[in-house]
């Protein structure tokens, strides 16, 4: 199993993290760049759109500008997450050689328990969801925290931590966002429910969602809490984290997109880019 | 074990390929869908509009919200897309290798054709790919 590689903690714009993130797994298809892991965070509160999603449909875009709340869409799917107090990671590495299978669903398995792991050491038991999100008969609702899909990871029944993936070339990168505190009326505010009305909806997400706060966890600070992390994956994959940094390649890249998709509103608001 | 049309070309990418002179449909391929889960979103191409070998030509979000893109195994002209898929996503995962294809291509280069693997050799390449995980 080859090395992997872990970057430092850092706290960027919206634009900067999804540029970061895709710059990664673009390069990583070459199979020199080691798997690598990030923990971050959120330099100002943002809404991050699944690559699907329709700004029309799924976001209170006049809101999110009003309370200068960041709009940007991620390279992998899902629905939407409001990024306020949570940790945000991303994993990238390849098919096979670095211990993951061919398929989705499979890697969030693999993933959510370097994520029990962790939460184990702060005194959380949490566990996999086991059925699988079904296909809606009306528009699926905004938030990706309505709904566990198959193999997030549940508290007491309440979803934590949501995630999504993009794979292309035999590499994958999954986001995964793990909510240290949860503010159901100022989600509900920010998305747009779709099935039902919002007070519906700012309930629906009060029951079915939870937070390392609500759930007693004494909150380290990030960089302890980044550790605690780093020894899930470590443990759970059987790996040495080794702390590194973006290469030239990488850097270079992350720029381009940066300047070029994720902040035109071309990519975030329409979802297009001209290939 | 999965049985994979004779009368059809694969790429290592998991998309089928039907030659027609210099004609090419493609879809994904069964064992493709069944790792995708069930398709919700698609985007493809447009007519009229270009596929580069080795290149991005589309992706398709599942619903276990993982975004696959789907990468050509030819160069050319896109002609046709299968507009039955806006009407009913789910041909992809129930009818891959039949009325769930998404692109036909002119293509631009025949040779491209060598790289493409016949039903033994992408069904021995997945048992490959099966085994070294």
């Amino acid at each position: 199993m080859r090395p992997w590689r872990l970057l430092p903690f850092a706290c960027l714009r919206a634009s900067e993290n999804m540029a970061e993130d895709e710059a990664i797994f673009l390069l990583s298809r070459d199979r020199i760049s080691a798997p690598t892991i990030r923990f971050y965070a959120w330099f100002a509160p943002a809404v991050s759109m699944g690559r699907f999603q329709r700004i029309d449909r799924d976001i209170e875009l006049a809101a999110c500008r009003k309370q200068s709340v960041d709009i940007v869409r991620r390279p992998t799917g899902g629905r939407a997450v409001f990024h306020e107090h949570d940790l945000t990671y991303a994993v990238v590495a390849r098919e096979q050689c670095d211990g993951f299978p061919s398929d989705i669903l499979g890697t969030y398995c693999i993933i959510s328990r370097c994520l029990i792991r962790a939460l184990a050491e702060l005194g959380m038991e949490a566990r996999m969801a086991e059925e699988g999100r079904k296909l809606p008969v009306t528009p699926a609702e905004a938030a990706c925290f309505s709904m566990p899909s198959r193999y997030e990871l549940l508290v007491r029944g309440r979803k934590i931590c949501g995630s999504a993936q993009v794979r292309s070339h035999g590499s994958f990168l999954q986001h995964g966002s793990l909510l240290l505190a949860f503010d159901a009326l100022r989600t509900g505010q920010l998305l747009r429910p779709h099935s039902e009305g919002r007070d519906q909806q700012i309930a629906h997400l009060r029951e079915s969602v939870t937070s390392l706060s609500d759930e007693g966890a004494t909150l380290p600070d990030m960089e302890a809490l980044c550790r605690i992390m780093k020894t899930g994956f470590e443990v759970a994959l059987g790996v040495r984290l080794e702390e590194g940094t973006l290469t030239p390649e990488e850097e270079a890249l992350k720029e381009r997109l940066l300047r070029d998709k994720y902040t035109n509103d071309q990519w975030n608001l329409r979802g297009r880019m001209d290939r | 074990m999965k049985v994979f049309p004779e009368d059809l070309l694969y790429s290592r990418e998991h998309i089928w390929i039907r030659i027609d002179g210099d004609l090419a449909t493609m879809g994904i391929t069964d064992y493709a869908q069944e790792n995708l889960g069930e398709a919700v979103s698609v985007e493809l191409p447009e007519a009229d509009s270009d596929v580069e070998q080795d290149e991005p030509f589309g992706t398709i979000e599942s619903s276990a919200k993982g975004v696959v893109e789907l990468i050509s195994p030819l160069s050319g002209a896109v002609i046709n897309v299968n507009e039955d898929i806006s009407d009913d996503i789910g041909i992809i995962n129930s009818d891959p290798h039949d009325t769930g294809w998404l692109i036909v291509v002119e293509m631009n280069d025949l040779d491209e054709l060598d790289d493409l693997l016949d039903a033994k050799g992408y069904h021995d390449f997945i048992a490959r790919e099966a085994e070294s995980e």
